[in-house]
């Protein structure tokens, strides 16, 4: 099987803020392979390179050292050609306030020369009655669904998500659990970056973890655990107090 | 012609731009309060002078010269006695009293003797005398040849005198519609730039294949219409309410307004490239905008300012843009006649474009 992403060698230098002259790695020589119709999940601290590296297989950040390639495509040679076959979800993205969702998401099919069913894209984030709203009065959730039907107009091979539960409640967050398995469940790859563990542990097939712009381990979830955790003092609980907390306000979205 | 892409994305630009309804309001407020400022002030140009008169004499030739004065708008003509009109003018009611003695004639065809008028003037005025006398004068000889008999040459003379005469306003429509032009101009790319980058709205349109090229297309072309708007709106206001004229072509005078807008549509875009934060674009822009303003002859002659600064004064973009919209407005020439400040204008937005294209940056600017 051959991978579709393959990042072989990847740096990403940048001068120090206090010190033009000298520069410092935010990734520092990274490789890893990602095979199609994948969950793969990119994990680390604050600052540990993911989403420069996320950036760098986009082709929104010039590649300082080593290469990458997305379904084939080299992308420090093409970065066009890799975006039209992707989509990507960026961490924080902000609209034209002055559009409203439909208006925003037939801008983005046009970028892609592409006539796209707005509205049918909406459905698929449960965003239909939001169609006339703009971005600025959606809630969290809300906003990174939108985020996600913005990325999936050119309906992609590969889909990018940086940090895409950051900030959301419980509810939210499995609503976009569910999207995503739906979208991996016919046929994208997906390659994500997150904090939460219970999040990479539930969604992804296998796991990068980061650290200093480097990659520390690379598993399943289920080795890494085998491999690197400390027996478990007892037996679980039943669950946690995530599963306390739904069990007490319910599954149903709050936006 | 524009790409479909283009296209949609100019669209998309201006409903953006047209629904910020504050930014629009404030941009036509202020140039219409401004226009209006000056109209007022400088309106003392158009006011009729009072004129105060007294005929002593009873011929005919007297009766005629008083009837001709109160028929010209120039002056508002009070007829009376000496002794109350001299009172008045020390009173400060009247600027000037003109005396026909009681010998007043008609002037002879064949010479005769000077008609003597008596000018009698208020001392604390005496400063704007100056300004009244010649216009008073002028308007003595032109009964002179009309007596005379030499109307027909007079009355040429005087059509010319009319449509030329331009008050201040008039030499200032359009230096006040170039300056307007280049700051909604400038402030609609550059700073447009700088805050669809700030809010990350750029790095997310450059995630699609998007090319720059495209981008700056759109915008430029959308910041086009929606300024041409502007600028109809200012010229209505300033020709239907402030009553100012435009002698020249006016398909011309909004053909140079175009030009004007893309010269500083791509300034614009060149301080939006340098500057990476809000407060950067502001002081960048205003050190672009407010030389300008000083030096381009927007609101005296550029012959008017000292010599050293003359030779930076006549390259500014915006002296030719002024120049251009003014020799149109003010002097009815026509775009061959000011070829000299096409050409200006068309090197300001050839280094602007060169500028523009290569400093453009979508991808985010380390703050």
């Amino acid at each position: 099987m051959t991978p579709i992403i393959r990042a072989i060698d990847l740096v990403k230098r940048y001068s120090l803020p206090d010190d033009k002259s000298r520069t410092f790695a935010a990734v520092d020589g990274v490789s890893f392979e990602i095979f199609e119709r994948e969950i793969y999940g990119i994990l680390g601290p604050n600052g540990a390179g993911k989403t420069t590296t996320l950036e760098m297989l986009e082709g929104l950040n010039d590649i300082d050292g080593g290469s990458a390639f997305v379904d084939g495509i080299d992308v420090a040679k093409d970065p066009y050609s890799v975006k039209k076959i992707i989509g990507v979800q960026l961490q924080e993205s902000e609209y034209f306030d002055k559009l409203n969702l439909i208006e925003l998401l037939d801008l983005f099919g046009a970028l892609y020369r592409r006539d796209i069913d707005a509205m049918e894209l909406l459905g698929k984030v449960h965003l239909t009655e939001k169609a006339k709203a703009r971005p600025a009065n959606l809630s969290g959730g809300q906003k990174q669904r939108f985020s996600i039907a913005c990325a999936l107009v050119n309906v992609p091979k590969i889909l990018f998500l940086d940090e895409p539960t950051t900030g959301l409640d419980p509810q939210a967050k499995r609503r976009l659990w569910d999207l995503v398995t739906e979208l991996n469940d016919a046929g994208m790859t997906i390659v994500l970056t997150t904090h939460n563990m219970e999040e990479a542990e539930f969604l992804c097939g296998r796991i990068a973890i980061m650290d200093h712009g480097r990659l520390v381990a690379e598993d399943t979830p289920q080795s890494l655990i085998m491999k690197h955790a400390p027996e478990p003092p007892e037996a679980p609980l039943h669950g946690n107090i995530e599963d306390v907390f739904l069990a007490l306000t319910g599954h149903a979205l709050r936006d | 012609m524009l790409s479909k892409l283009q296209r949609h994305l100019a669209k998309d630009f201006m409903k953006i731009f047209l629904r910020d309804r504050q930014s629009i309001f404030f941009s036509l407020f202020f140039p219409v309060v401004f226009m209006s400022i000056f109209a007022f002030i400088r309106g003392g140009g158009q006011e009729p002078i009072p004129l105060g008169v007294v005929n002593q004499s009873d011929s005919a030739a007297a009766e005629r010269l008083v009837e001709m004065l109160q028929e010209d708008f120039a002056f508002t003509v009070i007829t009376g006695a000496e002794d109350d009109l001299r009172e008045q003018l020390i009173a400060g009611e009247q600027m000037l009293v003109l005396v026909a003695p009681p010998d007043f004639s008609e002037p002879g065809i064949a010479g005769g003797k000077a008609v003597g008028l008596r000018l009698l003037a208020d001392t604390s005025q005496f400063n704007q005398l100056p300004l009244v006398e010649p216009m008073l004068e002028q308007k003595l000889m032109a009964i002179e040849r009309e007596f005379r008999g030499e109307e027909a040459m007079f009355s040429i003379e005087v059509e010319n005198v009319q449509a030329l005469s331009q008050n201040y306003l008039d030499f200032l429509l359009p230096g006040l519609l170039g300056m307007m032009l280049m700051q909604l101009s400038v402030a609609g790319s550059g700073y447009n730039v700088v805050e669809f980058r700030r809010k990350g709205i750029l790095k997310r349109l450059f995630v699609t294949p998007l090319m720059p090229r495209d981008f700056i297309a759109a915008i430029v072309v959308a910041r086009l219409g929606i300024v041409l708007i502007q600028l109809t709106v200012l010229l209505a206001f300033a020709l239907f309410v402030l009553d100012v004229r435009i002698i020249g072509n006016f398909a011309e005078f909004y053909l140079v307004g175009i030009i004007a807008s893309l010269v500083f549509l791509n300034i614009g875009f060149c301080i939006g490239s340098v500057a990476k934060t809000q407060q950067a674009i502001m002081a960048i822009g205003n050190i672009v905008i407010f030389p300008q303003i000083v030096l381009s002859g927007v609101f005296y002659p550029i012959d008017a300012m000292p010599g050293f600064v003359q030779p930076l004064a006549q390259v500014l973009p915006l002296t030719f843009v002024v120049s251009g919209l003014r020799d149109i407005a003010v002097s009815g020439e026509t775009l061959v006649q000011i070829v000299p400040s096409l050409i200006g204008m068309a090197v300001w937005f050839v280094i602007g474009f060169a500028l523009a294209t290569r400093m453009f940056v979508w991808k985010e600017v380390a703050a």
